[in-house]
């Protein structure tokens, strides 16, 4: 067993009394404090922007850039006529740690896609966000590059997200007149249909 | 006998065998797609190839025979770079599209690609388009651009079932899978063609897309379609209920067995387990209203006791689709202590039969209800529900039976057809009347006590085939809940009846079979194993059944 | 009649003043301690979008406070229970009456002290009152029937009575000083000049005593770097059974003490409501100058300059919060006992000799 010896240095005299160190301290943090208070009244009144009072960023106004490879909430991309690229194939399913992937598969019109999902739910509330699901596909199907980062419910099953919110990143339920038929268009409950084309779909970078 | 040394090991085979079999002897397993050991051999796969000393160029090992002397590698590099060449060969029209494809998992093109695959491919042309998707049948489904054109498929119609549906067309590689002119492959055992295709161009249009492969656990257990008994593995998913509605049974596959079905199961077997997750009680019902175990129990025990010692008589309709073990508890508990009228006998229109796999008897334990003597010599189930309306017999059990089927075979005695009318009927006379199965029906609806039991998959325990074969269904997985198998009501009958029996399960209740029955004789269930275990002394009426 | 309104005006003004001062305390720590480390602290609370720099959480935090569940553990004593929160913030409120906050205020011919309750010996009451906030303490350790908050109350009660000590010799040397008790007498007295020029203040009579008083004060109140008592989140400490507005008395009743003895050292080391040069008729200069200021303006002054300091140890005390580490258990008691205690002893000797033998 290795040994490691500690040397701890005797303090001074100087050092055993406190005081000077307590007014070492608080120099320091002293120095801080009017500096910032300086920094942050010059700012109201608009003056040296450049220098920054505060490490802190304001999250919900200022969002904090992503970097590239970052996971968020996952979307499913889509064909150009607007189908799921999913073909259903339940690697994700089966790839996924958290059991949040629920899939049911059903037969495509097109012979040469043969297969496409039925259902597609992500339960958020379990996801784990490993990325393991866009790791294996082998369609490009699904992606985690929304930048979606406040994902929150009231109630667990509103965690739960279904292939259309899935595949059309702004929409939020609750969703009505859904059909889970081929090509899996819905309206958002106003009435209104929704294309997942030309929604505010957030694109990084 | 030819000896022979494969991959450093020494090895006897018979005259005539050829590489591959002396190898699958000795333990070696070679790659093959167009070789079953089922067919006929045809040679065009080449992926069996070998290298074999003295020969100058590599030998497929399926239709090469054995000769003294012979040295055999089947893992030499020559013999893998062989086999990497077939592979790109074979994949050079392959569509490639195993996402959708519910083979993979289970693929062969797939695991020796894995194995031997030329992993970075050479091939840049277009590949050939033919068409997918195509429904050839009622169970089955083509894919032309995934076959690999082993003529499998081709020679089990030719040879097995000598229906010649399929063939091969065209030439090179326009060369396609296909049905003749007219045809359709709707003979009884075309599920088998999925099952030898060794990739994904034939496929089970019953489990297409409900699930992956690799989510299936397996069991060992019996067909309960017919008196054949064809060793089947059950397919099952518990943990992801979200596929197939919830059903936990996805498909059935047969299991080799040389003395009963070798290969094959014909398709009613196979694609008739739909019951086992559709439509089963679940509840234990009093006249329709809902009631627990322990009130049944009570119940049914009490008044019991009560027509016993009234003097009442009892009748029994037991079943054949019942295990052995079941029965000897019903026989033991009714006949024995209540001094019952039990029997399993319940006359039907005989089935559709044929001289291969498909018996005309519907019932997987018709020679265990002979064995046991429930086989209705004096009574049989159609005398019992007589009796029962004419006021004669107080209680009834009927065990699984719809009661209403009786009249699908030939009226016996004074018996018409039983309809829900005489249910009713046989409901009001009866002072006990007592439905025990898995999936609801008239009787259910109409009897007393309805008893909620496990499915054949869901229990332990034996039957005996019509070659007098007993062979043991395993148990797959638990029953639904509050569902019961049928020996765990039968033995807390007995202990409500002051009646205890000292077995507590399957395995023992055999033993006391064994002990009493001297066809079974020294038979446990290590002996019968998976592959089951022929009676010692086979009863005449199995001889007469056997072909 | 008049002068029981006028006593219950002054109460009204001390107690509206203390508790909106504990109320921003509250603001100042999390402010003042964001800007130290580079934060801004909070800011989200917020009045039809106006958010005045995260001035309404402290009002955020008394509605928050109101609104929780008050759960009273099972198996423990409701009654003392509920009294220990408020004995602590009924002790740290009552100590006001005896701090002067201003000079005498004529008004038609009544004189007016600005002091609640003007008694002779109105140091010993505010230490009294001082001191009997540790029963607060102990009972909220007792009645919550809880092994650890029983520790950390007997833990809050040991170093409370050490400092007191500590704390009450300090002073002596200053009552030593000015010959009386009385606090406002105390401020009176600190109206002299060193060399006409320096202001002599309690702190230039008695620096170490000044010393000693501040660290012991900041022990007293449970102040880092001496909050062992509480700890919040690291060492259980006596209100770990609280929550809801019980939990919230006893922070009131900490940032009361704070203010009590940002108030007691103004009083007693730094000239109270004294302005230096300002004599009841005006400004006085050392250098000749001076500037007539009519009563009600000399009065306000003296108010305001008794806030600004009270305010200015405030800061002070935070700031030493937020640069310090806590003490050890053993270190804290070391220095009550082997520190400030000596100190103080040796303080209050020599200033007895001094003004024995030196004085007069």
């Amino acid at each position: 067993m290795a040994v490691k010896v500690l040397h701890r240095r005797e303090l001074t005299f100087w050092e055993k009394l406190y005081v000077p160190q307590i007014v070492g301290g608080l120099k320091v943090t002293s120095a801080h404090l009017f500096r910032n208070l300086f920094l942050h009244a010059a700012h109201r009144v608009g003056r040296l922007k450049h220098l920054r009072a505060s490490v802190t960023s304001q999250y919900p106004e200022e969002p904090r850039l992503l970097a590239t490879r970052f996971r968020s909430r996952h979307r499913l991309t889509v064909r150009e006529d607007g189908t799921p690229r999913c073909v259903g194939c339940m690697l994700c399913e089966t790839v996924c740690p958290a059991k949040c992937i629920t899939i049911v598969a059903g037969e495509h019109p097109d012979p040469n896609v043969e297969k496409y999902p039925v259902r597609f739910d992500i339960d958020l509330g379990v996801c784990v966000y490993c990325g393991y699901c866009v790791e294996v596909c082998p369609e490009d199907a699904i992606r985690m590059d929304t930048g979606i980062l406040d994902v929150a419910a009231y109630s667990r099953d509103a965690m739960k997200l279904d292939i259309h919110e899935l595949m059309d990143p702004a929409l939020r339920k609750p969703v009505s007149n859904c059909s889970l038929k081929f090509p899996h268009q819905c309206r958002v409950a106003s009435g209104q249909l929704k294309d997942h084309r030309s929604g505010t779909q957030k694109v990084l970078h | 006998m030819p000896a022979l040394t494969i991959d450093g090991t020494a090895i006897e085979c018979p005259d005539g065998s050829t590489v591959i079999q002396a190898a699958e002897r000795a333990g070696i397993f070679i790659p093959r797609y167009c070789y079953h050991p089922g067919l006929s051999i045809a040679g065009n796969c080449r992926i069996c190839l070998v290298e074999i000393e003295k020969y100058p160029k590599l030998q497929i090992a399926c239709n090469t025979p054995v000769t003294e002397g012979m040295t055999v590698h089947t893992k030499s590099a020559k013999a893998e770079d062989g086999r990497r060449a077939v592979l790109e060969f074979l994949l050079a029209n392959h569509p490639l599209d195993c996402p959708v494809c519910d083979q993979s998992g289970e693929c062969d093109l797939q695991n020796f690609y894995m194995n031997f695959g030329l992993y970075d491919p050479r091939f840049r042309e277009q590949k050939v388009k033919k068409k997918k998707a195509v429904s050839i049948g009622p169970h089955v489904m083509l894919d032309q651009e995934r076959c690999i054109l082993c003529s499998r498929c081709v020679r089990f119609t030719d040879e097995i079932t000598k229906t010649g549906e399929f063939g091969i067309f065209n030439r090179a590689d326009k060369a396609e899978l296909g049905l003749y002119p007219g045809e359709r492959l709707d003979n009884p055992y075309s599920g088998n063609v999925v099952d030898i295709c060794p990739v994904g161009a034939l496929t089970d249009q019953d489990f297409r897309f409900k699930a992956r492969v690799w989510y299936l656990s397996s069991a060992p257990t019996v067909c309960n379609g017919c008196a054949q008994g064809c060793n089947v593995d059950i397919h099952y998913v518990l943990n992801r209920p979200h596929l197939n509605d919830g059903a936990r049974v996805l498909r059935v596959k047969p299991r080799y067995n040389a003395d009963v079905n070798q290969w094959w199961m014909c398709d009613e077997g196979r694609y008739g387990f739909g019951w086992i997750d559709k439509g089963r009680l679940t509840k234990v019902r009093h006249r329709g209203v809902e009631s627990t175990w322990e009130q049944a129990m009570a119940a049914i025990a009490a008044e019991l006791t009560k027509l016993r010692w009234n003097g009442s008589r009892i009748g029994v309709i037991a079943s054949s689709q019942l295990t052995n073990e079941e029965l000897f508890l019903i026989r033991e508990i009714f006949q024995g202590a209540l001094g019952a009228q039990v029997t399993a006998a319940f006359p039907t229109r005989p089935g559709f039969s044929d001289d291969f796999l498909i018996k005309a008897d519907k019932s997987p334990n018709t020679l265990g209800t002979t064995l046991l003597a429930l086989d209705g010599a004096t009574h049989d189930a159609a005398t019992l529900v007589d009796e029962a309306l004419q006021g004669r017999i107080e209680a009834l059990w009927v065990f699984g039976h719809d009661l209403t089927k009786l009249g699908d075979g030939p009226p016996i005695n004074n018996v018409g057809l039983i309809n829900e009318e005489s249910l009713r009927e046989l409901s009001r006379k009866l002072g006990l009347f007592v439905f025990s199965g898995t999936n609801e029906n008239s009787t259910a609806s109409w009897s007393h006590w309805v008893l909620p039991t496990a499915a054949y998959v869901e229990k332990d325990g034996t039957f005996v085939n019509c070659h007098g074969r007993v062979q043991r269904i395993g148990r797959a997985f638990p029953p639904v809940p509050d569902c019961r198998e049928d020996w765990t009501i039968l033995l807390e009958i007995a202990r409500q009846l002051n009646h205890p029996l000292a077995w507590q399960n399957p395995q023992q209740i055999f033993q006391g079979l064994t002990e009493v029955l001297p066809p079974l004789a020294g038979l446990t269930y290590e002996k019968i194993g998976s592959l089951g275990a022929p009676l010692a002394h086979t009863p005449p009426a199995a001889e007469a059944a056997a072909p | 009649m008049i002068d029981l309104a006028v006593k219950l005006t002054l109460a009204a003004f001390v107690f509206f003043g203390v508790l909106n001062l504990a109320a921003l305390h509250t603001w100042l720590e999390r402010k003042q301690s964001a800007i130290i480390q580079d934060r801004i602290g909070a800011n989200r609370a917020s009045i039809m979008g106006w958010r005045l720099m995260g001035l309404f959480h402290p009002l955020a935090d008394s509605i928050k406070m109101f609104m929780k569940e008050d759960i009273v553990p099972a198996g423990a004593d409701r009654i003392l229970h509920t009294l220990a929160p408020a004995f602590s913030v009924f002790f740290a409120l009552v100590a006001f009456a005896g701090i002067p906050f201003g000079d005498r205020l004529v008004l038609g011919g009544r004189v007016i002290e600005l002091q609640i309750a003007n008694i002779d010996a109105a140091l010993l009451y505010v230490f009294a009152m001082l001191s009997l906030g540790v029963y607060g303490v102990i009972l909220a350790g007792f009645a919550s029937r809880n092994n650890y908050a029983l520790l950390g109350g007997l833990r809050a009660t040991a170093q409370m009575i050490s400092y007191e000590i500590a704390l009450g010799i300090a002073i002596i040397g200053l009552v030593m000083v000015y010959g009386t008790m009385n606090l406002q007498e105390i401020v009176r007295g600190q109206a002299k000049y060193l060399g006409g020029w320096i202001p002599l203040w309690g702190i230039v009579v008695q620096p170490v005593a000044f010393f000693v008083f501040l660290t012991a004060a900041l022990a007293e109140t449970k102040r880092v770097p001496f909050d062992l008592p509480e700890g919040e989140s690291e060492i259980i400490g006596y209100f770990v059974e609280y929550s809801g507005m019980k939990f919230g008395m006893f922070f009131l009743a900490d940032f009361l003490e704070t203010i009590l003895v940002a108030c007691l050292a103004t009083t007693l080391f730094f000239g109270g409501w004294q302005v230096p040069y300002l004599t009841p008729d005006g400004f006085r200069f050392p250098w000749g100058t001076t500037i007539a200021v009519s009563q009600w303006i000399y009065v306000l002054l003296g108010v305001a300059s008794f806030s600004i300091k009270v305010v200015a140890f405030c800061v002070l005390f935070m700031q030493i919060r937020w640069t310090l580490p806590r003490f050890r258990y053993d270190q804290l008691m070391r220095l009550g006992w082997l520190g400030l205690f000596p100190i103080s002893v040796v303080n209050a000797l020599v200033t007895a000799a001094v003004l024995a033998f030196f004085i007069d």
